[in-house]
């Protein structure tokens, strides 16, 4: 019966059908490596998983020690098949001990003066797994096992051949683009591989650990979830940055240069070009987000534009090449001041929005100083006698917080950026600090509905169908002639920005003209509200005098129930080009109706002079008020410093 | 080496080892009829598992270690990882619970017709035989009226026909009724498996 046992393995009927390919790809009848037989068993371990991967390993090594040269050299070429097609799940198993061991089982305890050729492909095979997948997996961590037998042979005075990095190469992650969902996806099978793994060892220390990535996978345990969109969103990012060399590369590149084979050009469009379906797929699966699809296609379309650019100016079609309209997202250069940049604004954009927008004379970033100069002034102005009436109805009139909206119509630009900044939040407030007044304006609990309080205004507007919407009637209650164009023009603006009429109020068009040409002086401080709901938070920003690329914030939040809130959890995301430093919460309770109740100090750093208004930031938010939890996000409106 | 010694010692003295895999919905009873296995004559009370428990229980000289692996549904997926190697199954059905009997069903032909799992021999419990119908079954047979057992929802029987097990093929199996907070009948279940084991598990 034993024996029966021991050599049924021999038999062909106890083979499984994994175990007979493996034979069948290593037969001695092959005088060298059959490819297609050895992709059969790759492609046989990829679609069974499960235990698949370990069963064909055991299945290899046992050949590679076949005491048959040829047999094993053809056992070594399937297991190099199999490390490179069959991922993580076959990674994990050629770094177990046992496979390892029985790797070089044969090995004599001192190395022969010339190792045997079986000797040279597997100590060849190790050297390149130590250099490619323990060093470049993104779970190198259980792959260590390899880098001890490297070790190990090493102290024993193994030598190991050089190997070309370019053959290796493949075993690094690529760096294709991929989507939320397939990252998802690879990250589950990793998993899986790695849950049968251990409840295969099965040592207490094991199980703990296949008890714990249950709890993950099964989705009981989120604290170590990794959140895809937001990778995936990075992933873009990178490409966009491609487009954007190979754009500065084309634009640089003069009529008569050619363009080489293998140049870097030819790398990154062919990058670009195997980006461009992956970008199409992901607007389909964001598609329950019409936002993100927008700026997907955005840059899309951009990424496309580089690329046929590229194939003209490859074929040295310089005509046709600059009648495409130039510059893609966030390029720098001279082309920017072209209507097709608008796109720049999106949120993926590692540039600051306002250089590549440029409008003629009047830049964003000029007209949003400009704006907040003008509200430095007007505060200090006469005005305020004027402001001060307002005031009064200030508190209960205010949609939100002032924001600076008076100038809008100069920069026909600003609609698209105050529409990405989120719609439903009160946008921005450029009120300088040191105000006291506009604190009264921020601090004023009221929200949402104008009030009654408004109609005195409202009556002074010829057009009694804005009524409702607090810009014009505020625009109105100026009612200078140049005010009247103005209005017109923002009347027919697509989306009314939310704002509050106090500020409007304030802004008189002489001031607006008089403050024009300053440009570039944003306030060192400014405050401005992110969220306004149950929930209210409050940003500070400041510019330290000494740190020059460095923003100081604080976040401050209320309670604006009656109930109190707890279990807060406040997350801040910036872009790539900025280092965002949190420190700790002050705590996670607010009790009912307390004002600032928590805070929390962020860094923000890198961020050089004049353009601490164009970053961008995104906060979410948890919090649990009564029994209710609750969860809001959106985009940190401008900060309105320098 | 030494496992190999071991093993020709196992067959002479006839101490077995087998894998037992113990599956079923949510709130069937699996961590109970574990522990119960386990710690004979105690009291056991369990929460909803996260995961999985696993013991290891001699019984007639067999060796059985028992893997008890969550059964909620967010959880199912993950069976599949402790298929292989398995030479038992122990599903668990709550006998009360005559609405997800279909779900029961349904991931029960799911794990046999897995391919690691073609040998292995299947189990059921019958559990919580104990607890108070909601639905009169008129024909109990005879031999579960005569014992404590009969006022279940469903006898052995009834689960053998709405899991249908008769329809399986090349499989052997085996329905034993259960009171798992009692430990009434899990020894006779494991009885069997150990019965019915193969000699020699394969490799």
């Amino acid at each position: 019966m034993a024996a029966r046992d021991r050599f049924g393995a021999y038999a062909d009927p106890g083979l499984t059908p994994l175990q007979r390919a493996i034979r069948n790809a290593c037969d001695l009848s092959h005088y060298e490596p059959n490819l297609a037989l050895n992709l059969e068993v790759a492609d046989l371990i990829n679609s069974k998983k499960g235990n698949a991967p370990r069963e064909a390993a055991i299945e290899i090594v046992h050949l590679i020690n076949s005491r048959n040269q040829n047999v094993a050299l053809l056992a070594l070429a399937l297991l190099d098949i199999c490390v490179k097609n069959c991922g993580y799940p076959f990674h994990l198993q050629i770094s177990t001990k046992e496979f390892l061991n029985e790797l070089v089982r044969r090995f004599p305890e001192r190395p022969a003066i010339r190792p045997s050729r079986v000797q040279h492909r597997i100590l060849e095979s190790i050297e390149e797994w130590r250099q490619t997948i323990c060093q470049t997996s993104r779970y190198r961590e259980d792959l260590g096992h390899i880098r001890d037998m490297h070790r190990l042979l090493l102290y024993k005075g193994y030598v190991f051949p050089e190997i070309r990095h370019e053959d290796a190469a493949v075993l690094n992650p690529s760096d294709n683009l991929r989507s939320a969902e397939e990252m998802e996806e690879e990250e589950r099978e990793a998993q899986s591989a790695k849950l049968q793994e251990l409840i295969r060892r099965g040592t207490p220390a094991d199980l703990q650990e296949a008890n714990r990535l249950m709890k993950v996978m099964a989705g009981y345990d989120n604290r170590h979830k990794t959140d895809y969109r937001a990778k995936a969103a990075e992933e873009v990012a990178k490409v966009q940055q491609k487009a954007k060399i190979l754009e500065e590369m084309l634009q640089s590149h003069q009529p008569g240069d050619r363009v080489a084979e293998g140049d870097v050009f030819e790398e990154l469009a062919s990058a670009l070009q195997s980006a461009h379906p992956k970008i199409q797929k992901m607007c389909e699966e964001e598609s329950d987000d019409p936002e993100a699809v927008q700026k997907l296609l955005e840059i899309n379309d951009s990424i496309h534009r580089t690329i046929e650019r590229y194939k003209l100016v490859k074929k040295g079609d310089w005509e046709a090449a600059s009648q495409i309209p130039k510059g893609t997202l966030g390029t720098t250069t001279g082309v920017s001041k072209n209507a097709n940049n608008e796109l720049s604004l999106i949120d993926f954009d590692p540039e600051p929005a306002p250089n590549a927008n440029g409008n003629g004379a009047v830049a964003p970033t000029g007209g949003n100083s400009l704006e907040n100069d003008l509200l430095g002034l007007s505060i200090d102005e006469p005005a305020p006698a004027h402001g001060g009436i307002l005031l009064g109805t200030a508190p209960t009139t205010s949609a939100t917080p002032p924001m600076p909206q008076a100038s809008t119509s100069f920069r026909p630009n600003y609609d698209i950026f105050s529409s990405m900044n989120t719609s439903q939040s009160p946008s921005q407030s450029s009120t300088p600090a040191p105000g006291g007044r506009p604190q009264s304006i921020i601090s004023s609990p009221a929200t949402a509905t104008p009030s009654p309080a408004l109609d005195p205004f409202a009556s002074l507007v010829s057009a009694g169908s804005r009524q409702a919407s607090p810009l014009p009637s505020g625009k109105a209650s100026n009612s200078q002639p140049p005010a009247g164009s103005l209005l017109d023009l923002m009347g027919s603006e697509p989306a009314p920005p939310a704002n509050s009429q106090t500020k409007a109020r304030e802004e008189d068009e002489w001031n607006f003209a008089s403050s024009l040409p300053e440009s570039n002086a944003l306030p060192s401080m400014n405050r401005v509200q992110v969220l306004n709901s149950t929930l209210r938070i409050e940003f500070m920003a400041r510019r330290h005098p000494q740190q020059t690329q460095q923003i100081h914030l604080v976040a401050l939040f209320s309670n604006g129930s009656n109930q109190p809130l707890s279990e807060l959890h406040f997350q801040v995301a910036v872009e790539k080009s900025y280092i965002l430093q949190l420190r700790p919460q002050s705590g996670r309770d607010i009790a009912p109706s307390q004002a600032n109740g928590v805070q929390q100090e962020m860094l923000v750093d890198r961020v050089p002079m004049g353009k601490g208004n164009a970053i961008k930031m995104r906060f979410r938010v948890s919090y649990r008020v009564g029994s209710e939890r609750k969860e809001e996000q959106g985009m940190v409106p401008s900060l309105g410093i320098a | 080496m030494g496992g190999s010694v071991s093993k020709i010692m196992g067959k002479i003295f006839g101490t077995k080892e087998m894998r037992i895999l113990m599956l079923g919905l949510d709130a069937a009873g699996k961590t109970t009829i574990l522990y119960k296995l386990k710690l004979t004559n105690q009291d056991v009370t369990t929460i909803p598992t996260v995961g999985f428990n696993v013991e290891s229980v001699t019984y007639k000289n067999v060796k059985f270690n028992v893997w008890d692996v969550g059964g909620q549904d967010k959880i199912r997926p993950l069976w599949r990882h402790y298929y292989s190697g398995t030479q038992g199954l122990i599903f668990v059905v709550d006998s009360s619970d005559t609405a997800r009997m279909e779900e029961a069903r349904s991931e029960l032909h799911k794990i046999i017709n897995d391919r690691e799992m073609k040998d292995a021999l299947l189990l059921v419990f019958a559990n919580k035989q104990d607890v108070q119908g909601r639905m009169y079954l008129p024909f109990l047979p005879s031999e579960s009226r005569a014992n404590q057992l009969s006022s279940a929802d469903m006898s052995p029987e009834d689960v053998t026909q709405a899991l249908q097990l008769n329809k399986l093929k090349d499989k052997l199996w085996y329905v034993a009724p259960s009171v798992a907070t009692e430990g009434t009948g899990i020894f006779e279940g494991l009885a069997w498996l150990s019965n019915n084991v193969k000699t020699q598990p394969q490799k």
